[in-house]
C-alpha cells in the first residue's frame, strides 16, 4: 500500500475510525506517550528561550538560504563529497540510478528518511532491480507489511505489539508469543547480515552545517551509524531547508529536537558526516554523494506567509498533541508528511488543489502552535491556505451556496426572522436528512429539537 | 542553465522583497551540573540513558579493571587509538564477529551524556559489537555540546558519532528494547587523572 494523495482524506479518516477502532487506540496511546515525554523534557530547560533562538536561527537561514546553500556546496565538495541539485523528486532518483549504475550496486540498506519516502525511493530502487532493506526497526516493520509510515518519528505506532508479533511470526519464525524483546532480536540477526551484505546504504539529513560541510542525523537504534559506516557508497538526501549556519548551532537544533521528539536530552547515537573515508581511517564509505532537494520546497519559500513551515524539524511534537491526528494517524492524510505540518506544507509543496482539504483537517485548537519548538504559527497558516482555498473556488459548492445564502440572510433581519420562522418549524430530524452537507453529518447524529419561540421572542418577554 | 542555478534563483526570486532576519547568537544550552563538575552530569545523563559508568583513578588502574572484565569474554575488537596500556588481554577477534570492542572516546559531553566517537578509531568496532566499552579521560569531557562542537570543528574526520546509551527502540508497541542495531551495552570507563 502507498499513499492515495490527500483528495480522499475524509473518506479514509471515517473508514479507519469505523473500521479499525484499534488504530485510533495504538495511535492515541503512542502519541500521548511521546507527549508526556516532551512535556518532562521541556521541563528541565527554558524551552521558550530555547524555541525563540531556534526559529531565529532557522528564519535567518531561509531569508539567506541561497549563501548558506553556496558555503554548504563548497565545504562539503572540499571534504569530498559530491553534491547533487535536484529541482524534483525525478532528478534525486535519477541521481540514485546514477550511483547504482556506476558502483554496480546490488543492494541497499536505507536509514529512516522522510525525504526518501516523499522522493520514492524504495519503488525506484526494486524498478532498478535493486534489493533495498529498512533498517529502523519501526520502518522494517511496515515494510514488510508495505504500509506507509503512520508517524513522522514513529512509523508503525499505528501497529499494537500483536500486529508485530504476527507479522515476525510470518517472516521471521518467531513464536506467536514472542515479547518484543524477542522480536526485536530476530529483526537484529536479519538486519545484520542486510548490513554487511550491502553496497550502498542511503539516509537523510536532520541538519546540514553550513560552515563544515556537516550532515548531522538522530537516532536511538544505531542503523543510521551502521548504514552510513558500512557500505561502500552512502547517498544522504538533504531538503533545502535543513541548513544551519554553523556546527556550533547544530548543538541547539540536536537537543532542542531530541527533547521535542521523544524527551531525550539527546538521541542515543548522532552522527556527523563530513565527507568520505580519509587516509589515516580504516573504514567508512569510499563515496559519499549529498543530494540537495528542492522538489516544491523553494515554491514554499515564495508564499509570503507559508514559508515559516520551512523552519520544522520534524520532531513531530504538533502530531503527538493534535486532537485530529489522533483519531487516525497518519495513513488518512494520504501523504508522507501527515497531521498539522503536513496540512500546511502540503498546499505549498504539492499544489493548494492537490493538497484539499488537508488545511481543513484542524479544529484549529492551537495545540500545535504551543508545542511547536520552532514556533511556526500553524494554526495561522491553516487559515491562510483555507481563505485562498475559497479565493481560488476550491471550497465544496454547497458549502459556499450555504454560506452566501447565510450572508444574505443575515443582511437583512426580516428575511432572518422569516428564515428563523421557517426552520422553527420544520422537524430538523426529517429536513436535515434531505439537505446536503447536514444530510452527510446526520448520518451519525440525532438533531437538536427546535425551540418553539425565537431568540428575540425571548429577549423581548425576558430570559431568565 | 544548471538544476543548481535555477534552484538559486527560485531561492532568491523568492527572497526578494523579505526582511532578513539577524543571527541570534549563541546556543545557551542546559548544565545538568555545575560546569566545573562536568563529569558529574555525564555520569548522571550516561546512567539515565542505559549506560553504565565505571569511574578509575589513572590509566593503571582502568588497565588492571580491564582485565578483570575482559574474563567473561572470548575476544575482541579493538580501535585504532586505543594505548597500549588500555589493550585488552584477549585474542582479537573483527567487529563482526567479536563479542566486545574496546574504543577510545575523543571526548565527552556533560551536557547530553554523549561520549564522542571519532571514526579515526575505526567505526565497525563501535558499532557492531554486543559489548561497548568505551575509555575517556575526564580531562577531555566538555560541559556544554556547543564547546565540544566548537574544538571538533578545527580537526574534523570524515564522521564523528556521540554515543549517549546502547541502542534501543520502542518501535514495537513503544515497549523499549535494547540492543536492536548497535550495541546493547555501552560501558564508559572514565580514566580521572594522569596520561593517557
Amino acid at each position: 500500500m502507498s499513499f492515495k494523495g490527500p483528495a480522499k482524506y475524509r473518506e479514509e479518516a471515517a473508514k479507519t475510525i469505523h473500521e479499525k477502532p484499534e488504530v485510533r487506540a495504538s495511535i492515541t496511546a503512542a502519541t500521548r506517550t511521546f507527549d508526556a515525554h516532551r512535556v518532562h523534557a521541556w521541563g528541565q530547560i527554558d524551552a521558550d528561550r530555547w524555541r525563540d533562538w531556534a526559529r531565529d536561527v532557522k528564519t535567518h537561514v531561509l531569508g539567506n538560504l541561497d549563501e548558506y546553500l553556496e558555503q554548504a556546496e563548497e565545504r562539503l565538495t572540499a571534504n569530498g563529497a559530491h553534491i547533487h541539485w535536484a529541482e524534483t523528486a525525478d532528478d534525486a532518483l535519477a541521481v540514485l540510478s546514477e550511483v547504482v549504475h556506476a558502483h554496480g550496486i546490488a543492494r541497499v540498506v536505507k536509514a529512516k528518511s522522510m525525504l526518501s519516502e516523499e522522493l520514492g525511493v524504495n519503488g525506484h530502487l526494486e524498478g532498478l532491480g535493486v534489493h533495498v532493506r529498512e533498517t529502523d526497526l519501526g520502518e522494517y516493520i511496515i515494510q514488510l507489511l508495505g504500509d506507509p509510515p503512520s508517524h513522522i518519528v514513529g512509523p508503525a505506532i499505528h501497529l499494537s505489539v500483536d500486529d508485530c508479533r504476527s507479522l515476525f511470526h510470518e517472516r521471521l519464525g518467531t513464536p506467536l508469543d514472542a515479547e518484543p524483546d524477542e522480536l526485536a532480536g530476530a529483526a537484529r540477526v536479519a538486519l545484520r547480515a542486510e548490513f554487511l551484505q550491502a553496497d550502498l546504504g542511503i539516509s537523510g539529513g536532520n541538519f546540514l552545517a553550513a560552515d563544515t560541510g556537516t550532515v548531522a542525523l538522530i537516532e536511538n537504534e544505531g542503523n543510521i551509524r551502521l548504514a552510513t559506516s558500512l557500505p561502500r557508497v552512502h547517498v544522504a538526501f538533504v531538503g533545502i531547508e535543513k541548513l544551519v549556519p554553523s556546527l556550533e548551532d547544530v548543538s541547539g537544533f540536536l537537543q532542542l529536537t531530541a527533547r521535542a521528539a521523544t524527551g531525550q536530552p539527546i538521541g542515543n547515537f548522532v552522527s556527523l558526516i563530513q565527507g568520505p573515508r580519509k587516509n589515516d581511517e580504516v573504514d567508512g564509505p569510499e563515496e559519499v554523494h549529498v543530494v540537495l532537494v528542492d522538489n516544491g520546497r523553494t515554491k514554499l519559500l515564495a508564499d509570503d506567509a507559508a514559508w515559516e513551515a520551512l523552519r520544522c524539524v520534524r520532531c513531530g511534537a504538533c502530531l503527538n498533541i493534535c486532537p485530529v491526528y489522533r483519531q487516525t494517524g497518519g495513513h488518512a492524510y494520504g501523504w508522507t508528511y501527515s497531521g498539522p505540518i503536513g496540512a500546511i506544507i502540503a498546499p505549498g509543496m504539492l499544489g493548494l488543489e492537490e493538497a484539499m482539504p488537508l488545511p481543513h483537517a484542524s479544529s484549529l485548537c492551537g495545540a500545535c502552535t504551543a508545542v511547536c519548538p520552532v514556533r511556526i504559527p500553524i494554526p495561522e497558516l491553516l487559515v491562510h491556505w483555507r481563505q485562498k482555498a475559497a479565493e481560488q473556488g476550491l471550497t465544496p459548492a454547497a458549502e459556499t451556496m450555504g454560506l452566501k445564502t447565510y450572508a444574505k440572510l443575515a443582511q437583512s433581519p426580516e428575511l432572518f426572522r422569516a428564515a428563523g420562522s421557517v426552520l422553527r418549524h420544520v422537524p430538523l430530524e426529517l429536513g436535515g436528512r434531505a439537505l446536503p452537507v447536514v444530510g452527510g453529518w446526520m448520518q451519525e447524529r440525532s438533531a437538536p429539537k427546535s425551540s418553539k419561540k425565537s431568540f428575540l421572542q425571548m429577549w423581548k418577554e425576558g430570559i431568565e | 542553465m544548471s538544476a543548481r542555478d535555477r534552484i538559486l534563483e527560485r531561492v532568491r526570486e523568492a527572497l526578494r522583497d523579505r526582511d532578513a532576519v539577524e543571527h541570534p547568537g549563541k546556543f545557551e544550552g542546559w548544565r545538568p551540573t555545575a560546569a566545573s563538575q562536568p563529569i558529574n552530569g555525564l555520569i548522571q545523563l550516561l546512567e539515565a540513558a542505559g549506560g553504565e559508568v565505571v569511574r578509575q583513578p589513572n590509566v593503571d588502574a582502568a588497565s588492571a579493571w580491564l582485565a578483570s572484565f575482559c574474563a567473561d569474554f572470548e575476544s575482541s575488537a579493538v580501535g585504532e587509538t586505543v594505548p597500549h596500556a588500555l589493550r585488552p588481554p584477549l585474542p582479537s577477534g573483527t567487529p563482526d564477529t567479536a563479542p566486545l570492542g574496546v574504543s577510545l572516546a575523543r571526548g565527552g559531553v556533560a551536557e547530553t551524556g554523549s561520549l564522542i566517537m571519532d571514526a579515526r578509531d575505526g567505526r565497525r568496532a563501535h558499532l557492531l559489537v554486543p559489548t561497548h566499552v568505551v575509555f575517556v579521560h575526564a580531562g577531555d569531557v566538555y560541559a556544554t555540546l556547543r564547546e565540544a562542537l566548537i574544538d571538533l570543528a578545527d580537526d574534523l574526520p570524515s564522521a564523528i558519532g556521540f554515543h549517549s546509551g546502547p541502542s534501543k527502540s520502542a518501535d514495537i508497541g513503544q515497549i523499549l528494547v535494547r540492543g536492536v542495531h548497535g550495541p546493547g551495552r555501552l560501558v564508559a570507563v572514565l580514566i580521572e587523572s594522569g596520561d593517557l
